[in-house]
């Protein structure tokens, strides 16, 4: 899909698993890298990570890419533990800073965690198109119909949410560009100014949102709409023995991980 | 005009009837429909013209069960849409104004589909009904197109596709090339041409030379059903198109400022029209 | 007031694989008091095209002109008070309380005093027969209200050329033929009028000349009797009815709107 930015579509087997399985993966290991407690733990499921992304086809730079959001809070992160850390030998000290070996290893540590969380995130959403996520999780979630979880609603809400963001998007550049045809200037003045500016992109914007759910409701009951009840589904999800070796392959990797 | 369907079903049900059909919208005090009572038979293509704010689109959703009359009777394929809307809905299918709001899922294949996922249709029969509505509006190779990335005039036919899907016997049409560009128009138009030998039309419109090929045109105004009568007849009533703020096609107009008669529909028509009646005697070139 | 856009190219996305070139070498010019018809079909570039008039978009190559200058030298709030755009269904970006305020958006960022803003405000408003709408909150009108007063309030701006995308899409005759007689008194007026439209009938009704755009490329321009007479495969109903008749009846002329064509087909028929 083209506006996600995260999704990467190319063909690979990573790509061709079954999303149910990849959401089921990425949970148990995000969960599980907390379970890690040694540096090498780290270091070997980090290996395993580029295996995985190479296997997924997906350009280096690109999967960098997917990192720098969190950039800051690595930083962050390493700099605490390495200044602030008092564990191990002192390496060198400067006013109230300290370095210490214990600090050091710490903070990689930490940063190296934390990267590899975003990574394996990363993964999946580079590697899975937001319907076939939309749907993995709605397939997820629906046991809990039983319990009124309003699993398909969910479902639902998602995927008409995908159909409109380009074309929301869409909207939102022709307003802004007819405001800047009234001489509009959303550049100007401070960051108070600034989101004053937008105050009739926005307006509109939400207003015109509105407008649309009412005619897609109306046009999605004309249609024979009711609810999940009864209600067929044309994509299919199909869960195969190679999603199963997949999830299998993610637990041993953890498992190792664990006990190393 | 010959319609297949018209006259020759013995049993004499209907495909839509109202009776003194009436709607207020809350808080109106003037009703948007007025004992509006007419009929339509299994095969017929049914045109329905008049200003905005005229009853139109309220009419198209009391038809299908959007909207419950205050007063008055409805009869879709012999059921009432204010109270079996989800029945009337498999007889009837509407085709919106707005090509954007009609399109709900991100895929075109999956939107064609929604209707009949609605319906609880098994997944084998869907994935050939949608393959098949596909190609019958000439959309062969789009099943994994994004809604945004269509024209106007590609999106309404997935739109009309996911109709057909459902394979109503009626098709309400609710001003649906009034967004589009010309070409956009004409695909739309040519797509719904070839429905109508098969389908029961009652197609809303500003258009008026898009019902030239009716059989009968409804004008709406005001909520009052002011004309119920052919399209040769409406054309030829300028007090009557102009109460009601119809206007008249460039082609039409000329013919009958030239006392032609008025269901003269292209260019060509006219100027043969012209020859034909110059060549009958009045002048030599 | 003279706007000349000069073999202007724009390429969307250069240097990426959805690199697309709009516009391949456009070069037209809108004079002072004129209504120019610009047509095509979709992909023909008239969108791009039209936003370069007031330099929302910026040409990859080529030049826009304002009376000789180049309009990248000129303060961008000026260029866009004297080049008024109306974009394609523009009730979208309708936004504010009441129409008076919504309107008031634009002479009010022009810095004008609140006395004058409140008569361009009525100027424009009564230039659209939408006076009475003044207190109303735009957003519970009708379409073809909401229409006009998007239009009031770029024409409040007091504009020399007034860029209109569309402006009868999606609206009834009725109203459709009531915006043409705005563009003629604007015309009339000494405002300048880019009329893009998908509807010949409509551009032969009111265009002093036209420019057709295919490919992004100007395919023909001139005269809409020079520029519809040259293709009447792609023209309006007028001057397809007149060019069938011209091989019988040739004295029928090159009429193209709708009076003069009922004239020459009158004259002809031997009335």
């Amino acid at each position: 899909m083209t506006t996600l930015g995260q999704f990467y579509p190319v063909a690979s087997p990573v790509h061709d698993l079954d999303p149910r399985a990849k959401i089921v993966a990425t949970a148990v290991l995000v969960a599980g890298l907390f379970l890690v407690d040694s540096t090498t733990g780290l270091l070997f499921v980090a290996a395993a990570l580029v295996v995985l992304v190479i296997f997924s086809r997906i350009p280096v730079r690109r999967f960098l890419r997917l990192l720098r959001p969190v950039l800051f809070i690595v930083v962050l992160t390493v700099a605490f533990q390495v200044f602030f850390s008092r564990e191990g030998a002192t390496l060198f000290r400067w006013g109230f800073l300290e370095v210490h070996t214990g600090g050091l290893w710490l903070a990689f540590f930490l940063a190296l965690r934390i990267l590899l969380l975003v990574g394996v995130a990363g993964v999946l959403t580079a590697t899975t198109a937001p319907v076939a996520l939309a749907d993995g999780i709605e397939d997820l979630l629906s046991p809990l119909k039983k319990v009124r979880f309003p699993a398909h609603e969910v479902a639902m809400m998602m995927t008409i949410a995908l159909r409109f963001i380009p074309t929301l998007g869409e909207e939102a550049e022709k307003i802004k560009g007819a405001q800047a045809a009234r001489g509009a200037d959303f550049s100007e003045g401070g960051p108070l100014r600034r989101a004053h500016s937008f105050v009739p992109v926005l307006v509109p914007l939400t207003v015109g949102a509105f407008r649309r759910a009412d005619e897609l409701a109306e046009a999605m009951e004309s249609r024979g709409y009711r609810g999940g009840e009864g209600r067929t589904r044309y994509r299919e999800l199909r869960f195969r023995a190679r999603d199963a070796l997949a999830l299998l392959v993610t637990v041993l990797i953890l498992l190792i991980g664990v006990l190393l | 005009m010959q319609n297949p369907g018209t006259g020759t079903r013995t049993d004499g049900s209907l495909a839509i009837s109202c009776e003194e059909l009436t709607f207020s919208y809350p808080g109106s005090k003037v009703p948007a429909l007025s004992k509006i009572s007419f009929e339509l038979r299994p095969g017929e293509y049914l045109g329905v013209v008049g200003p905005n704010g005229g009853g139109k689109s309220t009419l198209v959703r009391l038809l299908n069960g959007l909207l419950r009359p205050d007063s008055g009777r409805i009869r879709v394929s012999g059921h009432d849409p204010a109270t079996e809307p989800f029945e009337v809905r498999r007889h009837l299918g509407v085709l919106f104004q707005n090509p954007e709001n009609g399109l709900v899922a991100p895929f075109v294949e999956d939107d064609v589909a929604f209707g009949l996922e609605n319906l609880g249709v098994p997944r084998e029969e869907m994935r050939e009904r949608v393959a098949r509505t596909i190609r019958a509006v000439g959309l062969e190779g789009y099943e994994r197109r994004e809604p945004h990335t269509l024209s106007g005039g590609e999106k309404q036919r997935v739109a009309l596709a996911g109709l057909l899907a459902v394979e109503p016997e009626i098709l309400v049409l609710d001003e649906p090339t009034s967004m589009l560009d010309a070409a956009g128009r004409r695909e739309v138009l040519e797509r719904l041409e070839a429905l109508r030998a098969e389908k029961t039309v009652l197609h809303v419109t500003h258009h008026l030379e898009e019902l030239l090929d009716a059989d009968r045109i409804l004008v709406l105004n005001g909520g009052q059903l002011v004309a119920d009568e052919s399209p040769e007849l409406l054309l030829s009533e300028p007090n009557l198109l102009r109460e009601n703020r119809l206007i008249l096609p460039v082609v039409p107009r000329l013919a009958l400022a030239l006392g032609l008669p008025a269901n003269l529909r292209t260019p060509e028509e006219l100027a043969e029209a012209i020859l034909a009646r110059a060549g009958s005697g009045t002048r030599a070139r | 007031m003279r706007l000349e856009l000069r073999d202007v190219h724009h390429t969307y996305a250069p240097g990426t694989p959805f690199e697309v070139e709009a516009l391949r070498g456009v070069s037209l010019a809108v004079g002072p008091g004129e209504v120019l018809g610009l047509v095509g079909g979709t992909g023909s570039g008239k969108s791009t095209l039209v936003r370069h008039m007031n330099l929302l978009l910026v040409p990859t190559i080529g030049e826009v002109l304002v009376d000789g200058v180049d309009a990248m030298t000129l303060k961008k709030s000026e260029l866009r008070r004297r080049v008024g755009l109306v974009f394609q269904f523009p009730e979208a970006a309708l936004f504010a309380p009441t129409v008076e305020e919504d309107v008031a958006f634009a002479p009010r960022r022009l810095g004008l005093d609140e006395g004058e803003v409140e008569e361009r405000v009525r100027g424009s408003l009564r230039m659209l027969g939408a006076e009475e709408l003044a207190a109303r909150s735009p957003f519970a009108l009708s379409g073809g209200e909401k229409r006009r007063v998007a239009i009031a309030g770029v024409l409040a701006m007091g504009p020399e050329i007034l860029v209109l995308d569309e402006p009868t899409a999606g609206l009834d005759p009725a109203t459709r033929e009531e915006l043409v007689a705005l563009i003629r008194n604007l015309r009339d007026a000494g405002v300048s009028v880019v009329l893009v439209s998908h509807d010949l009938d409509e551009v032969a009704e009111v265009a002093d000349r036209v420019c057709v755009l295919r490919d992004g490329t100007v395919h023909a321009s001139g005269t809409p009797a020079e520029v519809f007479y040259g293709d009447p495969e792609m023209a309006p109903a007028t001057v397809r009815v007149a060019s069938l008749l011209k091989a019988s009846t040739p004295e029928i002329g090159i009429p193209v709107r709708f009076d003069e064509t009922l004239a020459a087909l009158k004259a002809v028929r031997g009335g």
